[in-house]
This record gives structure tokens, sequence and C-alpha cells, in this order.
């Protein structure tokens, strides 16, 4: 039977990345964003049954409960979760308005969270799962002006480890990708000297690319990674070597 | 529908699936931490009983209750449904 992998922040970015290569794979995926972006249209054309989307608006704590009721009502109990949604507000600490605060955290640490334990219900039926935490490299080496976003990713590593050893007995594996700077949407500010400096630092003179992040989710979630759990997979042309 | 009775029976079904030896005779006053499911065994029978039942009482309730024992968690179930 088709494995079902729902992933977040699915319309752009890494998220369409992964998807993408999941749908090659054979998997079917199930999309969650705000809306579609033309890109995720196309593959909606491309894969009409094996790819569904859903608009969802993660920020919508109270709803993340009936929404993962309906998924499992709807499409059957998934074999994987991606959390890829985040938002990375971009400013120094002291200027931050509050409310960009709590929605950066309501976002990138509690719907995962809330997502994880309502889609592990189902796996944990299925006595069999993965969940893949997309984190960053920002949770450990610390850059300017991210502090809440780098907050929120080390709160999601922390929280991935101790699931997985929750989980673990019941064939769950719970992991992390944490991407270096990569070229998307979500990184679109960083340009200039700032880009320059950090592909020059890398060991491999280059930033890693969505797919390189992408190939390692898709590894997580494969038969040979089935002894992984609890893991942080850091995929950044060796920025943090 | 007997929901007692049906939460007897998903509870030796996830006993089972989660390798937990469940003691000969859960009654109402049954401590639910000494019935030999353990606290993932207990997450099973939540999830189990969502799919079964279309309700999970104890993530509509505005505060966080655990039941002590089986008669207190049937009684969850059962209020809920009537609601």
């Amino acid at each position: 039977m088709t494995k079902l992998v729902v992933v977040t922040g699915a319309s752009r970015g890494l998220g369409l990345t992964i998807c993408q290569q999941l749908l090659v794979s054979g998997y079917h995926v199930l999309a969650l964003a705000r809306s579609q972006s033309p890109m995720l249209t196309g593959l909606l054309a491309e894969y009409s049954s094996t790819l569904n989307f859903v608009a969802a608006d993660l920020s919508d704590l109270e709803n993340i409960s009936s929404l993962c009721s309906k998924l499992v009502q709807q499409y059957g109990r998934p074999y994987a979760l991606v959390n890829n949604a985040a938002v990375g507000y971009d400013g120094v600490l002291a200027t931050m308005h509050n409310s960009e605060i709590t929605k950066l955290l309501d976002l990138n640490i509690q719907a995962p969270i809330l997502l994880c334990k309502y889609l592990l219900r189902p796996m944990l039926l299925n006595q069999n799962g993965r969940i893949v935490n997309i984190s960053s490299i920002i949770a450990r080496t610390g850059f300017n002006g991210l502090s809440v976003y780098a907050a929120s990713k080390s709160a999601l590593e922390g929280f991935s480890k101790s699931l997985a050893r929750e989980v673990g007995k019941a064939g769950i594996t719970v992991n992390c990708v944490a991407p270096g700077y990569m070229q998307t949407d979500m990184t679109q500010s960083l340009q200039g000297d700032k880009l320059e400096s950090i592909k020059r630092r890398s060991p491999l003179g280059r930033l890693a690319t969505p797919d390189d992040a992408a190939a390692a989710v898709l590894y997580l979630l494969s038969e040979q990674a089935a002894a992984i759990t609890g893991s942080i997979i850091t995929v950044d042309a060796g920025s943090a070597a | 529908m007997n929901i007692e009775q049906h939460i007897k029976d998903s509870l030796t079904q996830v006993a089972q699936l989660a390798n937990c030896h469940l003691i000969t005779d859960i009654e109402q006053d049954t401590v639910l931490l000494q019935s030999g499911l353990d606290s993932l065994g207990f997450a099973m029978l939540v999830a189990q009983l969502e799919e079964d039942l279309g309700i999970d009482p104890f993530s509509e309730m505005q505060i966080a209750i655990y039941p002590r024992t089986f008669g207190e968690f049937v009684k969850i179930y059962q209020l809920a449904l009537k609601a």
C-alpha cells in the first residue's frame, strides 16, 4: 500500500521540494499550506492521484486537533509527518514586537508539537511511523537577528529527542533535519556580502540546496533509516563543521 | 451501544498491540495505572476510541483532567457522547 506522508509548509521552498521528492519516490503526499502556490498547483496536476492539497493555517492552534481528525478520517492513518512550516522573522530582539514573538513561537514550536500529538496517535495504532521535524543550523550556531527563530528551532530539537524516547517502542522514529542557509523565499533577505561570506566559509564553497535537505528527509522516511531516531541530520555544505 | 463494554474491548485490543498484560478483572474501581496498561498504551486507547467513536473528550475539555479509575474513564466518554 502507498505510504501516506503529511508535509506542512508545502507550497514553496523546502516543503515543496520535499513533496516533489516524495512523489517521485512513490509516496502519497498530503500537502498542507495556507494556500496553493503556482508551483504546488503544477505539482497537483502532475500527480493528481497521489498528491492532495489541504488548506490549513497552522497558527490557528485551536483547530489543529480537528484538522488532524479530518485528515485521518478522509485519507487514513499517515505513515509519516514532516513538520516543515515555519516563519523566520529577522530583527533584533530589543525591537521585535511581542505579537511577532508569539506568532513565531506558535507556528514554529506549538503547531509542530500539536501536529505530532494528534498524528502520532494513528501511528501508535499502526505501531509504525516516522516524524521528521525541520530544524535549522541556527539552533546551534546562533545568528544576529534570529534569536527567537533560534529559540524555536532549539526547542524543536529538544522536543524531538525526548519524543523519540517516548514513542520508540511503538516503532515510531522522530528525527530532525537541520539545513544550513538555502536560497529559498525565507532567506531572500540574506543577500550580498552576508550571503557571500556564508558561501566562502562553507567547506564545499556553496550553500546547501532544498534538494539536498529534502534528500535527508527522504532518507529518514526510508526503510534503511529504521534504526535512526532522536538524531539531527545537518545539511549545510559543511558550514558548521 | 454499551460504551463500557466497548472501552473494555478496546482496552484488550490495545493491550495486545502494546504488548501489555492486563489484570484479569477490570472493574469500575480498578486504578488505571494498576490495570497493566502503560502510559503509551493509554494514549493508544484514546486514539482507538477516537477512531471508533469520533470523539476525543480529553482534547475537548477546557482543563486537564486525568481519570484515576476505569469507572472515571468510562464516565468521561459517557458524558461526552451525551453532549
